[in-house]
């Protein structure tokens, strides 16, 4: 092929043949080569539709939560390669659902769980409370504990350098140490962001953009379920509905709103509601009770009667 | 570094620079030398140096590790259960709180004017101080007060009190050698108080902390009465309230846990109408309710004065009454079971007391 001289083609100046120069490649051969090995890297190769659902069907694992009414709202649980999100206002149970995930899917999945806190509500003693309910034994709770890998940090960079390093070798090394990662919680994402967005700041949406695609990214490459919690403002009706805006909105594929049940006798029952699903009807209520999370697992013979009572708000 | 650029802690417009010139990914920047960089981004000299000093910083081992670091739930159990908690004399919230005061958190404690806020700072400052072998936390206090409430002469009541009930427990020598050094004089000493009189003083105040809290690793206790009381009057725009409020939270919280301290802050109440009733809600609005860890509200019942556990992640939700003496925070009297309770604030003489209450029905 043609020899690189200057003129060949726009942008070959003096000084940039030098520079090819002094790294060998004389011809445009080379560079054809070199522009070969980027566009495979880093291209998106167009897939099959029928090769695309052999993939899903291998690959994506669906986590229950521990909880047969939540199950029954996020169509049998939480589903890898996917950012589900949990919203409430204070105090209506969005870190105690993600405790009691946790701790299903360390205990009973016996799989690895990352739990990023950036509020300090993570509560280690609230945890092993849930395992000694589950089980007496002391060294399954202290294995359970261990699955629980704990990162906290309380700022949006922070937030971000954390991600990003999972993305580049932590999730690979926990993964290689015994016991896949299998999930991940933020806990929670409204708490750093809410600082940025709005008033005169022009980075606070750049930044909430890079969180959504982080996470997401992490649940796809690495297929991990992504569980994240929001907090909730009202809307022009005086309605609940969930915080950051409606950018945010498209970053989970499921959402579903926790409230508490106002003037309930126990005080620990909750409705949780499912505002987004892209496989259920929306508003699919469900109540539960915080604290007998997976009751109806132990007796299994009248397990259906008892959903159908708990159900009745 | 795996650190892209957009995610860096930069002013945008250097950043926007930066992915300009073609600098996609930190590791890019690493190896630059600032007149370079400065000439191939067009941004200025200082602003170079900027960068290259903020990656250099990122790239040292405790920066990164600190980032990268992840404990197991177990070692944090054996942490929470190192770090301890106050006590605040009055054993039915104690036992509310599974123990005292959780240090390491943030616990907010609402209540209507007079019912005792100040009254539990106070005694909290004091108890943070019991010595270690009487089972309290020897440590020091932060006090920043912003409405001017603190009155020396209470604690020193509180103070002269606690060291008595610590007399009256001394069994065996090691005790009795650290009660010779516990004197009310020691006590106010101990006590580091620092008065704000609007929210740009209490902003610089949260931003000097860590420098602080560094030179005195001994303090365990941060009180900040209130923080509503600079946030609530002359605030024109309230989004800014509340984005100042979210990332106040923030700083606070990272302060609670990379220096082990306990951090309480005094909130008021507001009133909120909604469908024809009234009624009294925490003050600084719905998002700050995510702010704190542990919320505890303070109200009146006729002539008791309730405290109730409203949002804790440990815990569960509780009723408990308490008096104030003349030594200060003490459990009632009369009732030192505590009661659960749906929600403390939703109605004031509520059906859901256990037993049946006479004067109420009258």
């Amino acid at each position: 092929m043609v020899i690189l001289r200057e003129g060949v083609c726009p942008g070959i100046n003096e000084e940039f043949i030098k520079a090819l120069q002094s790294e060998d490649i004389k011809t445009g051969v080379a560079l054809v080569a070199v522009r070969r090995v980027l566009l495979a890297q880093y291209t998106a190769f167009p897939v099959s539709g029928a090769d695309l659902y052999e993939e899903l069907l291998s690959s994506t694992a669906i986590l229950s939560t521990g909880n047969p009414s939540l199950d029954k709202l996020l169509d049998s649980g939480l589903y890898t390669g996917e950012i589900t999100e949990l919203a409430g206002s204070p105090g209506s149970g969005k870190s105690q659902v993600c405790f009691s995930v946790a701790v299903n899917i360390s205990h009973q999945l016996k799989q690895t769980v990352f739990y990023i806190d950036t509020k300090g509500g993570m509560c280690a003693n609230r945890l092993l409370q849930m395992l000694q309910s589950k089980t007496p034994n002391m060294e399954e709770q202290m294995e359970a504990l261990q699955k629980i890998k704990v990162l906290r940090v309380f700022d949006v960079f922070s937030l971000l350098a954390c991600l990003q390093n999972l993305r580049s070798n932590g999730l690979q090394k926990a993964s290689v140490g015994g016991g896949s990662v299998k999930a991940l919680m933020v806990d929670s994402v409204s708490a750093v962001l809410s600082s940025m967005l709005g008033g005169k700041q022009n980075e606070g949406m750049s930044l909430l953009m890079q969180v959504a695609g982080e996470l997401k990214m992490i649940a796809k490459d690495f297929n991990i379920a992504v569980l994240v919690t929001n907090h909730v403002t009202k809307d022009g009706n005086g309605h609940l509905k969930a915080g950051l805006g409606q950018s945010w909105s498209h970053a989970p594929r499921t959402r579903v709103l926790l409230q508490r049940i106002e003037g309930a006798e126990t005080s620990s029952l909750r409705t949780a509601t499912l505002t987004k699903s892209s496989r259920q009807a929306c508003h699919l209520v469900e109540g539960f009770d915080l604290c007998h999370w997976s009751e109806e697992r132990r007796t299994s013979i009248s397990g259906k009667r008892k959903l159908e009572e708990r159900s009745k708000p | 570094m795996h650190r892209t650029v957009p995610s860096l802690p930069l002013a945008p417009s250097v950043k926007v620079k930066l992915i300009n010139a073609g600098f996609q990914v930190a590791s890019d920047l690493t190896d630059m030398r600032p007149l370079q960089l400065c000439k191939e981004a067009g941004i200025s000299q200082e602003e170079a140096v900027e960068v290259l000093q903020m990656l250099r910083d990122d790239g040292q081992p405790h920066q990164q590790r600190a980032a990268t670091e992840s404990l197991t739930a177990l070692d944090l159990l054996h942490q929470e259960q190192a770090l301890g908690s106050i006590v605040t004399f009055c054993s039915a919230l104690d036992d509310a709180l599974g123990g005292g005061l959780p240090v390491g958190k943030t616990t907010e404690i609402c209540g209507a004017p007079g019912v005792g806020k100040t009254q539990l700072c106070m005694q909290l400052a004091v108890d943070v101080q019991i010595p270690v072998c009487f089972g309290g936390l020897g440590g020091k206090a932060l006090y920043i007060d912003t409405e001017g409430s603190f009155l020396v002469q209470r604690v020193a009541d509180m103070a002269e009190a606690a060291v008595q009930h610590c007399t009256l427990l001394a069994e065996d020598t090691e005790q009795r050698q650290a009660l010779e050094e516990l004197t009310v004089e020691k006590i106010l000493s101990n006590i580091f108080l620092v008065r704000c009189h609007d929210y740009v003083e209490l902003l610089a105040e949260v931003y000097l902390l860590p420098d602080f809290l560094s030179e005195h690793p001994e303090v365990r206790l941060i009180v900040i009465d209130s923080i509503a009381f600079p946030f609530r009057h002359d605030f024109e725009d309230l989004s800014q309230r509340t984005r100042l409020l979210n990332g106040l939270a923030q700083q606070l919280i990272q302060l609670a846990t990379q220096h082990s301290v306990a951090v309480v802050l005094t909130n008021q109440m507001t009133t909120r109408v909604s469908n024809g009733q009234s009624k009294l809600v925490p003050a600084l609005g719905e998002s700050w309710g995510h702010a704190a860890t542990q919320r505890l509200i303070l109200h009146w019942e006729g002539l008791r004065r309730l405290a109730s556990l409203y949002k804790s992640p440990s815990q569960m939700e509780a009723t408990i009454q308490y008096q104030i003496t003349v030594q200060g925070f003490r459990d009632a009297p009369d009732e030192p079971r505590p009661t659960p309770a749906t929600s403390a604030v939703s109605s004031p003489s509520g059906n859901h007391s256990k037993h049946p209450r006479m004067e109420d029905r009258s």
